[in-house]
């Protein structure tokens, strides 16, 4: 009631005591800003799977067949968007630092989308039925992490990471929450020899992913390409613990304490408090997919 | 304060014939200028690059403007008012066997 009374739209989030960032997208991006990896001015130095992370989108989620759908307020969200090309990835970053540990927020209301395609789809492949859309089969997956580093000593970097996996790698429905059992190298790492099937930016290798407990859930698509629902989404983890606490989406709220979260061995230089918000979007098929988000909420309780 | 927004549409890019660049939305911006910076050209090659626009992403047409004569490296630079909700370009590289590196920056102003 306070928060309604406030500003009425914070009445729609649920932020701890301190807010950090208030991002709605429809007075700019907010420091939201396309991820690259790591080069010394030649960017052909960039590892493949970081060097086409895409820049973001101001988008008013318009479509061929109704023109512009909007956001939750105003006009415009935040668009994330690969390219036509399976397991491609376009990633979006807040670049912060943290004074002190403590718990840390992120709320969104956000939704997601494969593009429109015409003409008909692989065979043998589920068809329209007037509800069930294979548009739906064509999104592959959103993530949403951190990367934190508390100081230059080995084991204080880590990665906190949960993805909503609508399909697997096969392209198969799964609609589940995952969160990831191995890394991916840094550039140092990579220079390094140590490897990378250079096609997810978070793990190595693909199998690296791990459903969370009681984390099923099948999200509301809503039928076709072109109509978007917009869901509320909640990530809490905790600086002090290096851990995750609690990941809410809609009426599902899932117990992330038991969660590894997993620590780079080797200490790194320049980094120190690093606090980094992300979000990603991967395709599984050879279709655009977009990750939408109206506004973003960062809260923390220090 | 008027908002804008750069965004790095190509980045180190190779090209040998022909690349329309992905899908850009732009609704909220009333001008915009494309920068081509050819960091690399061979093969005799010649770059050009027409504008164009869609009102939903997924049919295009040409705007009318161009970059025509991009055949040696260098930054090439041009403005667009008028584009509705998208943009993107459509890049076609002619020559013998031609190769040529770019980056493709679009820049929207409120």
């Amino acid at each position: 009631m306070q928060h309604a009374m406030a500003d009425v739209r914070l009445s729609k989030f649920d932020p701890l005591p301190r807010i950090l960032a208030f991002d709605d997208f429809d007075d700019g991006l907010h420091g939201w800003c396309e991820l690259v990896g790591n080069h010394d001015g030649d960017l052909s130095q960039v590892q493949p799977v970081l060097s086409d992370m895409r820049p973001a989108q101001l988008s008013s989620c318009t479509f061929f067949d109704i023109g512009t759908h909007g956001a939750v307020d105003g006009t415009y969200s935040l668009k994330l968007a690969t390219r036509p090309r399976r397991f491609h990835q376009a990633v979006a970053i807040k670049r912060l630092t943290s004074p002190t540990n403590g718990r840390v927020q992120l709320e969104a209301w956000f939704t997601y989308k494969a593009e429109q395609t015409f003409g008909g789809d692989a065979p043998g492949a589920r068809a329209w039925d007037g509800n069930y859309h294979p548009s739906e089969a064509h999104f592959g997956s959103f993530t949403l992490w951190n990367d934190v580093c508390e100081g230059t000593a080995p084991g204080q970097r880590y990665h906190a990471a949960l993805r909503y996996e609508n399909t697997n790698e096969q392209g198969e429905f799964t609609q589940r929450w995952l969160y990831k059992t191995g890394l991916h190298p840094t550039t140092r790492m990579l220079r390094g020899g140590f490897d990378s099937a250079q096609n997810d930016v978070h793990v190595a290798r693909p199998d690296m992913w791990a459903p969370v407990p009681n984390g099923s859930q099948q999200l509301c698509f809503n039928e076709v390409p072109t109509k978007v629902n917009w869901h509320y989404l909640r990530w809490q983890f905790d600086l002090a613990a290096r851990r995750n606490i609690e990941l809410q989406v809609n009426d599902l709220t899932m117990d992330l304490t038991g969660v590894p979260v997993l620590t780079f061995d080797e200490g790194y230089w320049g980094i120190t408090r690093l606090l980094n918000l992300c979000l990603d979007v991967r395709t599984t098929s050879d279709v655009r997919n977009f990750l939408y988000l109206d506004s973003v909420l960062v809260s923390v309780d220090w | 304060m008027r908002e804008s927004f750069t965004a790095v549409i190509e980045r180190n890019a190779e090209l040998t014939d022909r690349l329309a660049t992905e899908p850009y939305e732009c609704a909220w911006a009333s001008e915009a200028r494309w920068f081509v910076r050819v960091m690399h050209l061979e093969g005799g090659g010649h770059l050009s690059a027409s504008v164009q626009v869609s009102p939903d992403g997924l049919h295009w047409c040409n705007e009318g403007a161009a970059l025509r004569a991009m055949d040696a490296p260098g930054l090439y630079s041009l403005p667009v008012r008028d584009f509705g909700g998208w943009l993107r370009l459509d890049c076609t590289l002619r020559g013998r066997a031609p190769r040529a590196r770019v980056m493709i920056y679009l820049a929207l102003k409120e």
